[in-house]
């Protein structure tokens, strides 16, 4: 019997594991999402991702559904989406009232019998890593044979490694992060306008998480189009994590179209760093380049994950990181970021996209160059 | 009863999975422990799971002694492996206790199912075995308590009853949930209160709702006795006459394939047939 590592106990809300399943689902495709819980279970994201092309609705569990069970209403659910969406893949995530009064996600679907697949996600949210919400989902999709045995392997490894960047410099760092909004925009962006007229030369670093990189991206096409403004484009190196051959479908899209667009603007992409679900390592991909090719740069502006690059890739760099995590601030200060920037609320404007979206900060540089 | 059996061993590599449901207090515990030394002494290799929060399931097995639950040692949040929660009692039987909460407290029925979770999650130990006790508490109070069976985990549910009207109308809602959930019912059991007719009544009873009474299992002072001294009567009384009639069961059950879908009786005629 091992004993382990006593983990601290986290007190700031962090994302929710039936949250994290739901988002899962949506990369799989899932036509229709059921929440089997209470009406106001995950209301935030359920509504956001209706922008993002899913039905997500919900058994309403009521008092008496907590008290009875809620097997009928889930059977009935089920007949219903069938009915009036007629959807090719159905999703059911499980939530805390369902999981602790023991409802069978499974024993619905064998009565209400709809003829597709059924993706069943045994879930609550006290789970310590959201990422076990991720990890239910792709099981069961495993199990319903809508992914395959290497994919799952992948997905599994990434997540883990996930967990790992989390607690290592992450919202998962400390017992308590208090949100922040970063430094301000205006005076990074006149901090890059002074490098790049100095001649200096930078390397632009997306790490992304899937859809996020619709923003993200935009801060790469701002900086070039701004170094190419003051004659110095070349002293630009662009990485990017946007490998279309990687991943689940819809996030292979997301690379299709961010790499489309960079090719539409003029960026030259000098380096492919991975899939867009692999910012766990890609960031380890883009330190051991920057080492091999680009030790001599002078900065090195990081969007997406920047926590999950190596701080020993990157040594006597000015270090430029945009985030929207407003508890990523802190943690990455600490790891010696020089100039942390947050974009608030970034997600919601990159859901149901399909094309760069313009970024506050690529904004705020394009808007301070211009005064040139 | 207790007809021979003609395969020695079971021959699939499935082991036979089974529960035994009745109302609180009727003798649930001791039938399954006793039950399970009688399959280890035929040779047969058992496993009795505890998912009562009292963990009272396997003390008769272990001279007395308790073994550490499974959810206490995941709430003490160390990594656990099989050798941590499975224990090797009389003649081999493995002994596991779920555990649980202080009643009044928490959430016992979600502890069943986490419990269970990680059992199938960390031990291989059932894999080897020819037949698996699921001891559960009387009253299936929530949807926790139905999680073996739920989970697929169950295979063979039996019913416990007395003759008296209490048991019977317990072990009558038993059937009668069974049957909502399509679990079938392998065998009613008698463990006797000594109350008149008590053998015909139970008799009717199985007959009526569709399967049969495989035992009658008579009360005697001796279950108790070794029971206080932390023994079945399979280890402390082999030679009793109980301890024959126990033997005999375990060999019904574990020759037993038959089971029926319930029909559970009106309560006027469950009043009746107790009168
Ligand atoms: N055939 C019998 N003769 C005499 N005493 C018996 C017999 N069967 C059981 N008992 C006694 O009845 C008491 C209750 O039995 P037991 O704990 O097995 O019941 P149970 O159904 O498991 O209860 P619970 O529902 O609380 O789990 C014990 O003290 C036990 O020794
Ligand atoms: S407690 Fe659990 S079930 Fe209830 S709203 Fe929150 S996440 Fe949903
Ligand atoms: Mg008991």
């Amino acid at each position: 019997m091992e004993k382990v590592k006593k983990e601290i106990s986290i007190i700031h809300p962090r994302p929710s594991s039936i949250v994290a399943a739901l988002y899962t689902l949506r990369d799989l495709d899932v036509d229709v999402a059921i929440l089997h819980g209470p009406p106001g279970c995950s209301f935030k994201h359920a509504r956001l991702l209706e922008e993002d092309g899913i039905h997500v609705v919900t058994t309403s569990l009521d008092e008496n559904g907590f008290v009875f069970g809620g097997h009928d209403e889930l059977v009935a659910l089920l007949d219903k989406v069938s009915e009036m969406f007629n959807p090719k893949l159905i999703g059911i995530v499980g939530t805390c009232v369902s999981m602790i009064i023991g409802e069978e996600l499974h024993d619905a679907v064998l009565e209400a019998n709809p003829d597709v697949p059924v993706i069943e996600v045994e879930v609550h949210a006290g789970y310590r890593n959201n990422t076990k919400g991720v990890l239910f989902a792709l099981e069961s999709a495993l199990d319903a044979g809508i992914i395959s045995e290497d994919e799952f392997d992948r997905q599994k490894v990434l997540l883990e490694e996930a967990t790992i960047v989390e607690k290592r410099h992450g919202a998962a760092s400390k017992e308590y992060l208090a949100p922040s909004r970063g430094d301000l925009k205006y005076k990074v962006a006149q901090r890059i306008i002074d490098l790049l007229k100095e001649g200096k030369r930078g390397i632009t670093i997306m790490n992304a998480k899937k859809e996020t990189g619709y923003m993200f991206a935009d801060v790469t096409v701002a900086v070039n189009e701004v170094a190419k403004q003051l004659g110095v484009g070349s002293n630009i190196v662009n990485m990017a994590n946007i490998d279309d051959t990687l991943g689940l479908p819809r996030v292979r899209h997301h690379a299709k179209c961010i790499a489309a667009d960079f090719k539409e603007r003029g960026i030259v992409i000098h380096e492919n760093i991975g899939g867009m679900d692999e910012y766990p390592i890609a960031g380890d991909v883009a330190g051991k380049l920057i080492e091999e090719k680009y030790s001599d740069y002078d900065f090195v502006i990081i969007t997406g994950v920047p926590h999950a690059i190596p701080m020993d890739c990157i040594p006597g760099m000015e270090i430029i990181s945009v985030t929207n995590g407003p508890r990523q601030v802190l943690p990455m200060k600490e790891m010696g970021h020089d100039h942390v920037i947050v974009e608030i609320d970034l997600h919601p404007k990159t859901l149901g996209v399909n094309n760069i979206v313009e970024s506050e900060f690529g904004a705020t540089l394009r808007e301070v160059a211009k005064d040139l | 009863m207790g007809d021979n059996r003609d395969d020695k061993m079971n021959d699939s590599k499935k082991p036979k999975i089974i529960a035994i449901y009745g109302k609180g207090g009727i003798g649930k515990s001791s039938t399954a422990s006793n039950v399970a030394a009688a399959c280890a002494d035929e040779g047969y290799k058992v496993m009795i799971i505890g998912c009562d929060p009292k963990s009272d399931s396997s003390i008769t097995l272990l001279g007395g002694k308790r073994i550490p639950t499974i959810l206490d040692l995941m709430r003490s949040g160390v990594d656990i492996t099989e050798d941590d929660v499975v224990f090797e009692g009389y003649n081999g039987v493995k002994c596991i206790e779920v555990g649980g909460p202080e009643p009044g407290i928490g959430c016992a029925g979600r502890g069943i199912i986490v419990a269970i979770q990680k059992l199938k999650k960390i031990s291989k130990a059932q894999d080897e075995c020819d037949l698996i006790i699921y001891d559960v508490p009387g009253d299936i109070v929530c949807g926790g308590f139905i999680a073996p069976i739920r989970k697929g985990l169950v295979s063979e549910a039996y019913v416990l009853t007395s003759g008296e009207y209490m048991p019977l109308y317990a072990a009558n809602n038993i059937c009668r949930g069974m049957s909502k959930i399509n679990t079938p019912i392998s065998g009613v059991i008698c463990n006797a209160r000594s109350v008149s007719r008590e053998e015909e009544i139970v008799h009717k009873f199985a007959e009526e709702m569709g399967s049969d009474l495989i035992a009658f299992i008579p009360k005697e002072q001796i279950v108790q006795d070794c029971e206080r001294d932390g023994f079945s009567v399979m280890e402390r009384a082999p030679d009793s006459e109980i301890a024959q009639v126990y033997r005999n069961l375990a060999r019904t059950i574990m020759s037993r394939n038959t089971s029926v879908m319930a029909k559970a009786l009106e309560d006027e005629r469950l009043r009746e047939l107790t009168r």
